[in-house]
């Protein structure tokens, strides 16, 4: 007897039951049932096989169920579509309708797979150039703050943060007066982002106090808007002018000293001059020594112009230095030689204590002779009437150096002031009616000795008693 | 006639040296002091006939010379020497004891003829 097309088995009337390997329908129970009914006349054996059927049947489709449970789990989880093979029983449509399904679940899953891949790169992107601004930002010296359209702190530079004295870790989203304590800014840069104009730049002039000194700020507020106009926040650079007010003001302090200084010997040539055309050298003693004081103030006139060039090319980096070995000693001597007639006319003894000659040093001829014509210039400069400046040299054999010292019985630096001796245009404010000067001679020196030959440059001096001024350099080997 | 004494005033050797030399040569006296205390002392013992006097001197400057001078009711024409940028009114030089005031870098030319000015005698 058949019962389905799919398998047969041949069924023993005398077997009760079977492993039955059906896919069997549902409604082929009642079909079995039927024809066991029909075959329930061929007796009871048949029932039993037409109950035994329907429970293997229920059996199958249990683990038929299953299978497909686990298959389309595994296509789920795995991704690969399986297209899962549809029974040709009741589980038919159902699997067919699985499979449709899951193909459509597949295809949502693969283009959700593609967005969230897309997103990621985005974001990739975004954190990249993030990370970028940042690094700029932070890099800049000036105070970076970037605050958003509801005045909360989006970034701000280290710059900043020292500047405004805040923590730079614990702004984020905060709003921003509660970490900038300036109400002038916070109000400035409101009315930035009130603006609302893209173009809106504001650049104002900001004085704050700061480590107990106050200081200038060049503030650049600007607005940032979206693609549709709104505000979308505010960048502010604080540009620190303190030091640039400050060195605009040394040069014209500079400039006004500097025309100062060189009217001064310009002024006693031309008075003498016109002594000499009015005939008031009535002597030939007296027109000498005429003729003398003009030429020094002429020659004071052209080392006042050299040092200033000299200072300017040398900080430009453009001046060529040609090094040699050279004996400090023969320099000493013509510099002091050249000095001479400005001791005389104070009365001040010039006193040589010098090493031999054949101890010599590598460098530039005209800078070491700068050096050493400067610190004479200010030992005599600085002396009054009837004192001595001493030039000692001393020859280190052990460390191979030779240092140089211009010792003087002048006024003095007061100690206040020896840190800021050789800084430039620095003038020792209890000296300046003793001498004129630039404020550039011990500037120059320094970088002449130090930057340039590597040596090293010292002081000592004690008010109403002098001042010493040397330099160490190291031997030619 | 007598020849008119004039008191200079100055801690700088070159000025001190031209204005003396423009000034005998001028046929005047001249007596000179390095500071203003000097000053002081000599005004008192030669009773000059004009003082010319530097601003900026050790010990008393200038202008607390020509003060103490009216105070002590010394009233010497004094003319006063002046580097960059003096900022008393013509008043309040007046006031002092200043009568004129002549501005650094001058021409010896200059100084003979206010000098002559103020004595009334040709230059």
């Amino acid at each position: 007897m058949r019962l389905e097309r799919s398998l047969e088995i041949f069924v023993p009337a005398s077997v009760v039951a079977g492993v039955f390997l059906l896919a069997a329908e549902l409604s082929s129970l009642a079909q079995l049932v039927r024809a066991s009914s029909f075959m329930a006349l061929s007796g009871g054996s048949l029932i039993l096989v037409g109950a035994a059927a329907g429970i293997l049947n229920y059996a199958i489709i249990r683990r038929q169920s299953r299978e497909l449970a686990l298959q389309a789990n595994k296509s789920l989880t795995t991704g690969k579509s399986t297209y899962l093979a549809a029974p040709e029983n009741s589980l038919g449509p159902l699997v067919l309708a699985l499979n449709d399904g899951f193909t459509a679940a597949e295809q949502t899953v693969a283009s959700a797979l593609t967005q969230v891949k897309e997103l990621q790169i985005q974001l990739k992107v975004a954190t990249g150039q993030r990370r970028q601004a940042q690094a700029i930002i932070y890099s800049i010296n000036d105070a970076v703050m970037v605050t958003d359209s509801f005045d909360e702190m989006l970034l701000a530079n280290d710059a900043a943060a020292r500047a405004l004295g805040f923590d730079l870790h614990a702004i984020d989203r905060k709003p921003l007066d509660e970490v900038v304590h300036g109400t002038a800014i916070v109000q400035m840069i409101r009315d930035v982002r009130a603006s609302k104009n893209a173009s809106e730049k504001r650049v104002v002039e900001h004085r704050m106090r700061r480590d107990g000194k106050d200081s200038i700020f060049k503030l650049t507020l600007s607005c940032i808007t979206e693609a549709n106009g709104e505000p979308a926040g505010v960048v502010s650079v604080f540009h620190d002018m303190t030091r640039e007010n400050e060195i605009s003001r040394m040069k014209n302090e500079f400039v006004s000293s500097v025309s100062h200084e060189l009217r001064t010997p310009l002024a006693s040539i031309r008075a003498y001059i016109e002594m000499l055309i009015d005939g008031e050298a009535q002597d030939e003693k007296t027109r000498n020594e005429f003729y003398d004081i003009i030429q020094n103030e002429a020659n004071r006139l052209g080392r006042l112009i050299d040092n200033i060039l000299n200072i300017s090319r040398i900080e430009s980096g453009l001046v060529e230095i040609k090094k040699q070995p050279l004996s400090l000693m023969v320099i000493i001597k013509e510099a002091i030689d050249v000095i001479i007639p400005q001791a005389k006319s104070k009365n001040i003894r010039i006193e040589e204590q010098l090493e031999p000659a054949f101890y010599q040093v590598t460098g530039d001829r005209d800078m070491l002779y700068q050096s050493v014509m400067n610190l004479l210039s200010n030992a005599v400069k600085y002396t009054r009437e009837n004192g001595t400046v001493t030039v000692r040299t001393t020859v280190d054999e052990e460390n191979q150096q030779v240092s140089v010292r211009v010792i003087d019985t002048g006024v003095g630096i007061p100690a206040k002031d020896i840190p800021f001796v050789f800084d430039k245009f620095y003038r020792v404010e209890a000296n300046k009616n003793v001498a004129k000067g630039t404020g550039l001679g011990l500037s120059l020196v320094k970088n002449m000795i130090e930057t340039v030959h590597k040596g090293r440059m010292f002081v000592e001096s004690e008010v109403g008693r002098g001042s010493c001024f040397g330099f160490t350099l190291q031997l030619t080997p | 006639m007598d020849r008119k004494k004039i008191l200079v005033a100055d801690d700088e050797s070159h000025i001190l040296n031209v204005v003396s030399l423009k000034l005998r040569n001028a046929g005047f006296d001249v007596i000179t002091a390095r500071d203003g205390a000097e000053a002081l002392k000599l005004a008192g013992e030669q009773t000059p006939d004009l003082i010319i006097t530097d601003y900026h001197m050790p010990n008393l400057s200038g202008l607390e010379l020509a003060q103490r001078l009216r105070a002590s009711g010394q009233n010497i024409p004094t003319l006063m020497l002046s580097a960059r940028g003096y900022h008393l009114t013509e008043d309040e030089l007046k006031a002092s004891g200043i009568d004129q005031m002549i501005a650094k870098p001058f021409s010896p030319r200059q100084l003979l003829s206010a000098v002559s000015e103020m004595l009334g005698v040709a230059a």
